[in-house]
């Protein structure tokens, strides 16, 4: 038993030195870093960049840019295999109906941040419509608290989607609060004091479509909407 | 086959590696050179170097970690990428010849810098910040796009930018970022 906590501790120390050579590494490197002459401090670079025109920083980059050479070509290898190819190629028509039978894949639901990402949203033009809508809210909510669909139902559906698709950001960031009344059945909106996040919160789902975005449009029907919610 | 014959063949072959693109980036790998030309590869590359020096080019060697080396090992230079590069800087008229506008190229200079200060990572959104200062949003957005597709930088799926492998390539960051921030803003014209 002596021999294995003489192993345990020959493991140890081995970790132990592994350990120290990594750090003897990575400091290695920040050393070359520094003296390789790209370290420099970032706040006087922006503060140049901020300053410099244009045509002098474009000059600069022309002072430092050596463009690359290089030619695309096509090798006789490549021009056989893009004849094979060609070959066996079939007709558009069949492969079309080689497309149409193959399975779609099934519809799924993209949240803000997969939209995002997909670059098909840009998150600051999705910031600035929650920003925007937040104001206009601050402004109308002045008076006292709003009714929910008055505020959020436009002259178009993608709008009226957008601004309860942004509503529900801003009450989830706690700048906004909803008050419910079961028994009138009627959902009201104002903004809330604090800026801060809620947590904890519950949710509240609030449901909308094509059908019942037409019969609010017209403020006759709205009540009856909301009754029928 | 007499000694110079084969050197002369060994030099076309060089030229060939290095000038025409045979995979998705242009260059060759030290590995691949060796692989060609033999184990004194780098001899041929310097004698192809003179026979650039002619045309106003030059071979670029990119290393690995991206850091310069003044005695590298073997092993340093089988990793590293061979480039041809132009052997002096442009000049402005030479440059609008290549379809770069000045905008253009003052955007991908001030996102370098800054990318480079910041120790060669930024977060897009800063980059986006600071060159907002001097240009619309719409530009902006189409400008650094068009620098991530040809190379000049690089992005990943948090919104880091990075430099690029053109950028490694083709621009002197220690000279650009010394340029700028050495140098004293003109007066704005009246």
């Amino acid at each position: 038993m002596p021999q294995w906590k003489l192993l345990d501790e020959l493991l140890m120390d081995a970790e132990a030195l592994k350990e120290l050579s990594l750090m003897v590494k990575l400091q290695s490197d920040w050393v070359k870093r520094r003296a390789s002459g790209l370290f420099i401090d970032p706040f006087l670079v922006e503060v140049k960049i901020k300053l410099l025109g244009k045509e002098e920083l474009a000059s600069a980059l022309l002072a430092a840019w050596r463009p690359l050479i290089a030619a695309e070509q096509l090798t006789p290898k490549r021009l056989s295999e893009a004849l094979e190819y060609w070959r066996v190629l079939l007709p558009l028509s069949q492969r079309m109906k080689e497309l149409e039978a193959a399975q779609f894949p099934e519809e799924k639901t993209l949240s803000v941040s997969e939209l995002i990402k997909l670059k098909f949203l840009s998150e600051r033009a999705f910031n600035e419509e929650v920003r925007k809508l937040q104001e206009e809210l601050a402004e109308a909510s002045k008076g006292g608290p709003l009714d929910y669909w008055k505020f959020v139902i436009r002259d178009t559906y993608e709008e009226t989607l957008l601004r309860a698709y942004a509503l529900s950001f801003i009450i989830s960031n706690g700048h906004a609060d909803l008050i419910i009344n079961p028994v009138e059945e009627t959902i009201m909106i104002e903004m809330s004091g604090k800026q801060m996040q809620k947590k904890g919160g519950k949710s509240v789902p609030i449901s909308i479509n094509y059908e019942k975005w037409m019969a609010m449009r017209n403020p006759k029907d709205r009540t009856e909407g909301i009754k029928n919610e | 086959m007499s000694e110079d014959v084969t050197i002369s063949r060994k030099l076309k072959k060089a030229a060939q590696l290095l000038l025409f693109q045979h995979h998705r980036l242009p260059g060759a790998k030290g590995w691949e050179l060796r692989k060609v030309l033999g184990k004194d590869y780098m001899k041929i590359i310097k004698l192809l170097e003179r026979r650039l020096e002619e045309l106003g080019l030059e071979i670029k060697i990119v290393y690995e970690d991206g850091l310069d080396h003044q005695t590298p090992t073997d092993e340093d230079l089988e990793q590293a990428r061979f480039y041809v590069i132009c052997k002096s800087p442009l000049q402005i008229g030479e440059a609008s010849l290549s379809g770069w506008r000045i905008d253009t190229l003052a955007v991908l200079a001030a996102a370098l810098a800054y990318i480079t200060s910041k120790q060669g990572r930024a977060t897009r959104r800063e980059v986006e910040d600071l060159l907002r200062e001097k240009f619309p949003d719409w530009k902006i957005d189409q400008d650094l796009n068009r620098f991530i597709r040809r190379g000049y930088l690089d992005e990943d799926e948090e919104g880091n930018l990075y430099i690029g492998w053109r950028t490694r390539a083709e621009i002197d960051r220690k000279t650009l970022v010394s340029i700028i921030a050495g140098s004293s803003p003109q007066p704005q014209q009246p």
